[in-house]
């Protein structure tokens, strides 16, 4: 076998070796990297920003297992946001894989903010400032339902709490009491928000979803429908970068750490497309 | 009678899902908020118990007739058994009444859920980067111009959203936000449109009986 013929035919037991180096190499020791903040996710930012202090923001955790790791970054940045401006947050989920995800990003960053605050109004407190509302079948009914009534269709929230007795729910009817949804999606859910929820009761939807889906929901994006939109571990990224220089929040940046990984990945694929397309063009003039 | 009535119901639920989109009326809009708010509710619960019923069924098939790999099928049915009873009865998390924890090893629902399933799938999904990376070297060829394009559409966007096509030149990233945001969106709007307009055609020919192939049988 030539040196042609060696450079289209690459083991692939190799090309997994060396990938899985340059993928582990840095997350072992991980480095955040600073980047750049593009137009789609400061959009997203600006508008939690501005969420007035009587509208609560619906965050819907809608990724699984599979793309926790490059869409739970968005929802941790997003709660911290939330919670830092105090900003009152319902969590929910339409399929009902993301809960246990779901309730363990709140554990985590309510965790966090408690074990810093000093008082009861500096800590988030379960029914005041927040609610995790759970799940319910049939995933466009929910999103049609508390567009009339949230305690309507969430009767009792994940814990089993009654949710018309807590106080965040009292002062939350419809979608009139919310400003803003974000959804953390590994599937197309946030245009079914848009379809739904936007069309019919003018809800802004922001959303946070893999980069391998992204050309989906650029259309929406583009058109104004999405609000906001984070794409791939670059956008949890961007958020985060958000949250360090604007807000002074210097939390894990789990997003930032993957970014030297992803780099070197992305380095090795063109490496190799580009070798063996070398190899392809000498052996087509060759013939 | 046992088509009709399937079509009679269809028109009449389907063409109820429609109407209160335009008609704001409030009779329109209870019998809008009825059936979705009761019925389908009812119904989707039915069909979750059905589904659960069904998958079941067709691992307990298996392990009767030995089909193939019929052995995962016992690991199937022994963890959603296990799964379910603690889940219905150990609560979200180790709340309920049968005790979910032996000293200091927790096993509710929500621990398995962290523990086995977050990091199974997390796995399965990890593997298509070698897949990716692979098929990337073996299949991508710039064999002709609209190859070449995507070929260097994908490098620029590969490089220009990372950290490292910013500090290659600052015009990198908004030159691969552009081709997110413009070439991009063109195309797939196109596609967005085509498949609305096809799914709008085929539910009217459903809605209005004309498209009958999902009844199942022969015409």
């Amino acid at each position: 076998m030539n040196f042609i013929d060696r450079l289209t035919t690459i083991n692939r037991k190799i090309i997994y070796l060396v990938l899985a180096i340059v993928i582990v190499i840095p997350l072992i020791f991980p480095s955040p990297q600073k980047v750049r903040v593009m137009a789609p996710v400061e959009k997203l930012f600006n508008a939690v920003d501005t969420i007035h202090e009587d509208k609560a923001l619906i965050i819907n955790f809608e990724y699984d297992p599979q793309s926790q790791p490059e869409v739970e970054p968005m929802g941790l940045a997003v709660l911290r946001h939330a919670f830092k401006r105090r900003i009152k947050v319902l969590v929910m989920s339409l399929y009902v894989q993301p809960l246990g995800l779901a309730k363990s990003a709140l554990d985590q960053v309510v965790g966090e903010i408690n074990a810093e605050s000093k008082s009861n109004p500096d800590s988030i407190i379960y029914g005041r400032d927040f609610v995790f509302l759970g799940w319910q079948p049939g995933f466009y009914i929910p999103i049609l339902g508390m567009g009339e009534s949230i305690t309507n269709v969430y009767k009792t929230d994940y814990y089993g709490n009654k949710t018309d007795t807590l106080t965040l729910m009292k002062q939350t009817k419809n979608y009139n009491n919310v400003e803003l949804l974000v959804s953390l999606a590994v599937s197309d859910i946030p245009i079914y928000w848009v379809a739904y929820a936007q069309n019919r009761f003018g809800l802004q939807v922001g959303a946070g979803v893999t980069a391998v889906s992204a050309g989906d929901f650029y259309p929406y994006y583009q058109s104004g429908q999405f609000t906001g939109l984070m794409v791939g571990m670059k956008g949890g990224a961007e958020y985060e970068e958000l949250l360090a220089t604007r807000l002074n929040i210097h939390k894990r940046r789990k997003a930032g750490e993957t970014l030297s990984s992803i780099t070197f990945a992305h380095l090795t694929i063109i490496l190799l497309i580009v070798i063996g397309n070398v190899g392809f063009f000498i052996k087509r003039r060759k013939r | 009678m046992k088509r009709t009535l399937p079509l009679i119901l269809l028109m009449i639920f389907g063409g109820f899902g429609i109407l209160p989109f335009f008609i704001p009326h409030p009779k329109i809009q209870n019998i809008d908020s009825f059936l979705r708010n009761d019925l389908l509710l009812i119904l989707y619960a039915f069909a979750l118990v059905l589904g659960l019923g069904s998958l079941l069924h067709v691992h307990v098939n298996k392990i009767k007739h030995r089909g193939q790999n019929w052995q995962y099928s016992w690991i199937l049915i022994v963890t959603f058994i296990v799964c379910s009873i603690i889940g219905l009865f150990g609560g979200v998390s180790g709340t309920g009444p049968l005790p979910t924890r032996i000293g200091n090893f927790p096993f509710d629902i929500q621990t398995i859920y962290l523990r086995v399933e977050v990091p199974l799938g997390s796995t399965m999904f990890a593997l298509l980067a070698f897949f990716m990376a692979s098929a990337a070297y073996r299949a991508f060829r710039a064999r002709s111009t609209e190859a070449t394009l995507l070929l260097t559409a994908a490098f620029f966007v590969m490089i220009g959203i990372l950290p490292l096509g910013d500090k290659i030149s600052h015009h990198l990233p908004s030159f691969a936000q552009w081709i997110m945001d413009l070439p991009l969106v063109a195309g797939q709007r196109g596609i967005i449109f085509g498949i609305a307009l096809g799914a709008l055609a085929t539910e009217l020919k459903i809605i209005l009986g004309i498209e009958r192939s999902w009844l199942g049988g022969v015409e």
